[in-house]
C-alpha cells in the first residue's frame, strides 16, 4: 500500500468520522466557507430543510437558505463579519415560517473554525419558546388574578417578610409594593399585632392549615395609629416540593360588612325587644297596680301607722322592681354601641340575661335554671353583643316551647374554652334543618315572627369571639346549643 | 258552705294589695298564688267571686278559668285582673264571649274599680250543702 492510499485511508476515516460526529448533534449544523458556499450540513438540518446532500453540499447559502431569512437577519453579512474577526457570534434569533408550515424559531450561533470557514450552528427552540410564552400567560393572568381583586393579597416569607403586595393593598395602606417588600408584615399593622402575626405564621406553618384572625391594617386615612378592620386569612405557601416557604395572606376591609352587621344585629335585637314585650309589660304593670293601690290605701283618713309603714315599703319595693327591669332593658337595647373587645365576665352576662328573659318565660310557663357554680368566668369579648348572643338563643328556646318546659343554662371550663350550653325541652329542630340553622334567613318561625336571622347573628358574633357555636337536637325531645369560647388568657 | 272571695295571684304584694281593698266589704277573702293552689281551693271551697291573675307561672289563668267553669256544685263569677293583655285584647274578648270571665281589668287599676266589680258580682248567699 503506498502512502498515498495510506493519507487517502485515513482522510476518508477522518471525514467518517466528522460526518458522523456532526449528524450525532441535534442542533442544525451547517460549514460556510469564506465564498459564502456550502461546504457540508448536517443529518440534522437536511431533515428540518427537507433537503438533500446534492442540492446543499457546495451551493452557495443563496440557495440553501430561503432569501428571506438571509435579508432578515442579515445572514451573509454576519458570516462574513466573523470570517473576519474570527469572533463568534452566539445566541441569535431566527424565525421562519415555511408555506404551509407552522413558524419555527431559531437560535444560531457563527463560529469560525480554521480553514476560513465558519459553522453555523441553529437550534429549533420554537417549543421551549411557545412553552415560555405558556408559562408567561398564565403568570399574567394569575398576577392580573391577584391585582384586579378588591381583597388585600400578599405573600410573607417564614419570617413574615413581604415578597408581594397586591394593588388593593397599596390602596387600603397607601403605600407601594416597592416600599413594603423585605419589610416585616406586622409594622403595617395595628400597633401590637406584631405576636399575633407572628404566632399566626408559625401556627399555619406547624398545622399546616389556613387561620382566620382579625386586627388592623394601618392606613393614611384614619391617624392616631388606628388602622382599618380587616378580617385575615393566613395560608401556607408552598413550593413545588410541598415545602412552606412563607405565607399568603389574604384581607378583606370589615368597615362596610361591619356596617351591615351592625344594623343587622340592632334590628335583630329590636326584634328581641318586641318579642320580649309581653313578658315586659305584664312584670312592670304588677309593680304599677301595687303601687297604685297602696297609694290609694293611704289616701284614706283612718289609715294607721303600721298600715302607713307597710304601704309606703310596698310602693318603694315596687318602684325598685319596675325600674330594675327597665335598667336590665335599657342595657340590652343600649349595649351594641360598644364594640371594644375587653375583659368579661361571662357569668354575669348569662346572669343578667336569663333575667331579662325570666318575664317572658313567666308568661310562657317556662322554668328558667341557670346552673353555673362560679361566680366569674372570664373571656374576652363584647359583652353587649355576647349578651346579644345569649338572649337570642334564650328567646329562641322559649319559643320552642309553647305549652310550657323549663330552659337550662350550664356554663362548665375545658381546658382553655368555657362550654355553654342552652338546654330546651321544646318542639326540637328536624335533622335536616340541623346544618342549616346558622344560615342567614333560615327560620322555622312563621312568616311574619321571625327575621331567620338570629342564629346567623349569633354565628358571627361568636365567630368573632373566636368561638363556636353548634346545635344538638332531636325532633320532639327539645334542643341543645352548645358556645364555645376561649377562655381569657391568664385567667 | 261559706261563700267567699278567691284573689289568684303569685304576686304576693298583688294579694296584699286585694286583701286590702276587699277587706272593707267583710267577706271571708281566700289567697292562691298557683294554679295548683287555686284549683284545690276552688274544688274544696265555695266562691262565688274569684279575681284572677292571666299569667301564672304553673298555669295560664284561662286553664284555671275552664277549670272553675266545670266545677260540679257551683259556677264562680270570674273577673280577670292582668298586666299582659289589653281592654280589648282578642284573647280576653273570646274569654267574655266563651263565658269563661265575665270581666277584664287592666293592671294597674284604682281601688274603686275592684270594688265596684265585688258589688257587681258578688253574690251574696252560702252555697247550700247537699
Amino acid at each position: 500500500m503506498s502512502d498515498n492510499q495510506n493519507i487517502k485511508d485515513a482522510n476518508i476515516h477522518f471525514e467518517l468520522l466528522y460526518n458522523t460526529l456532526l449528524d450525532a448533534i441535534p442542533s442544525s449544523v451547517l460549514m460556510v466557507d469564506d465564498k459564502l458556499y456550502v461546504v457540508s450540513a448536517n443529518q440534522n438540518y437536511l431533515l428540518k430543510s427537507q433537503r438533500n446532500r446534492a442540492n446543499t453540499f457546495n451551493r452557495p447559502l443563496a440557495e440553501v437558505f430561503p432569501s428571506v431569512i438571509l435579508e432578515n437577519t442579515g445572514l451573509e453579512e454576519r458570516i462574513r463579519t466573523v470570517l473576519r474577526t474570527r469572533m463568534a457570534i452566539s445566541a441569535q434569533k431566527m424565525t421562519y415560517r415555511a408555506p404551509g408550515v407552522p413558524i419555527r424559531i431559531y437560535y444560531y450561533s457563527i463560529l469560525p473554525v480554521p480553514f476560513k470557514q465558519v459553522m453555523l450552528i441553529m437550534e429549533d427552540v420554537t417549543e421551549q419558546i411557545r412553552l415560555s410564552e405558556e408559562v408567561r400567560r398564565v403568570e399574567r393572568h394569575l398576577a392580573s388574578v391577584v391585582e384586579s381583586a378588591s381583597d388585600i393579597v400578599l405573600s410573607t416569607d417564614m419570617d413574615g417578610r413581604v415578597l408581594t403586595w397586591n394593588s388593593a393593598a397599596e390602596k387600603l395602606s397607601g403605600l407601594s409594593s416597592s416600599e413594603v417588600q423585605g419589610q416585616f408584615f406586622y409594622q403595617f399593622c395595628e400597633v401590637g399585632q406584631k405576636q399575633t402575626v407572628e404566632e399566626t405564621l408559625r401556627y399555619i406553618n406547624r398545622k399546616n392549615e389556613s387561620f382566620t384572625t382579625e386586627f388592623g391594617l394601618l392606613t393614611p386615612y384614619v391617624s392616631n395609629n388606628v388602622g382599618i378592620l380587616i378580617s385575615w386569612v393566613f395560608s401556607p405557601m408552598k413550593d413545588d416540593y410541598g415545602q412552606t416557604v412563607g405565607a399568603v395572606i389574604v384581607g378583606r376591609d370589615l368597615a362596610e360588612r361591619r356596617k351591615l352587621e351592625l344594623q343587622l344585629r340592632q334590628s335583630q335585637k329590636l326584634s328581641a325587644l318586641g318579642i320580649m314585650a309581653g313578658g315586659i309589660a305584664h312584670e312592670i304593670r304588677n309593680p304599677l297596680a301595687v303601687c297604685s293601690s297602696a297609694a290609694q290605701f293611704l289616701l284614706s283618713d283612718d289609715v294607721d301607722w303600721d298600715f302607713r309603714m307597710q304601704c309606703s315599703m310596698k310602693i318603694q319595693a315596687n318602684i325598685q322592681k319596675a325600674s330594675a327591669i327597665i335598667e336590665n332593658l335599657l342595657r340590652f337595647a343600649r349595649s351594641s354601641l360598644d364594640t371594644e373587645m375587653t375583659e368579661v365576665n361571662l357569668c354575669a352576662v348569662l346572669k343578667d340575661t336569663a333575667e331579662l328573659v325570666e318575664n317572658q318565660a313567666k308568661v310562657q310557663k317556662i322554668k328558667v335554671k341557670l346552673l353555673v357554680h362560679q361566680e366569674i368566668i372570664w373571656v374576652t369579648g363584647v359583652a353587649g353583643l355576647l349578651q346579644q348572643v345569649f338572649m337570642n338563643l334564650f328567646l329562641n328556646a322559649i319559643n320552642a316551647m309553647p305549652s310550657g318546659g323549663s330552659l337550662t343554662i350550664t356554663a362548665k371550663i375545658l381546658d382553655d374554652r368555657v362550654v355553654v350550653q342552652v338546654v330546651d325541652t321544646g318542639v326540637g329542630i328536624p335533622l335536616g334543618d340541623l346544618d342549616n340553622i346558622f344560615d342567614p334567613f333560615h327560620t322555622s318561625s312563621p312568616v311574619g315572627q321571625g327575621t331567620g336571622l338570629g342564629l346567623s347573628i349569633c354565628y358571627s358574633i361568636i365567630q368573632q369571639h373566636l368561638g363556636s357555636i353548634r346545635a344538638e337536637s332531636q325532633l320532639g325531645e327539645g334542643a341543645t346549643i352548645i358556645v364555645t369560647l376561649p377562655l381569657l388568657i391568664g385567667s | 258552705m261559706k261563700n267567699a272571695i278567691l284573689i289568684v295571684d303569685d304576686e304576693v304584694d298583688m294579694c296584699w294589695a286585694m286583701e286590702h281593698i276587699l277587706k272593707s266589704q267583710g267577706q271571708p277573702i281566700v289567697t292562691a298564688t298557683s294554679g295548683a293552689e287555686a284549683c284545690a281551693r276552688l274544688s274544696e271551697g265555695y266562691y262565688s267571686l274569684v279575681f284572677l291573675d292571666a299569667k301564672i307561672p304553673d298555669m295560664d289563668g284561662l286553664d284555671i278559668a275552664r277549670f272553675a267553669i266545670k266545677l260540679p256544685n257551683y259556677k264562680p263569677q270570674i273577673v280577670m285582673i292582668s298586666g299582659y293583655h289589653y281592654a280589648n285584647d282578642p284573647i280576653v274578648l273570646h274569654a267574655i264571649e266563651d263565658g269563661l270571665i265575665v270581666k277584664f281589668l287592666a293592671k294597674p287599676f284604682t281601688n274603686d274599680e275592684i270594688l265596684s266589680l265585688f258589688h257587681e258580682y258578688w253574690k251574696n248567699m252560702d252555697l247550700k250543702q247537699t
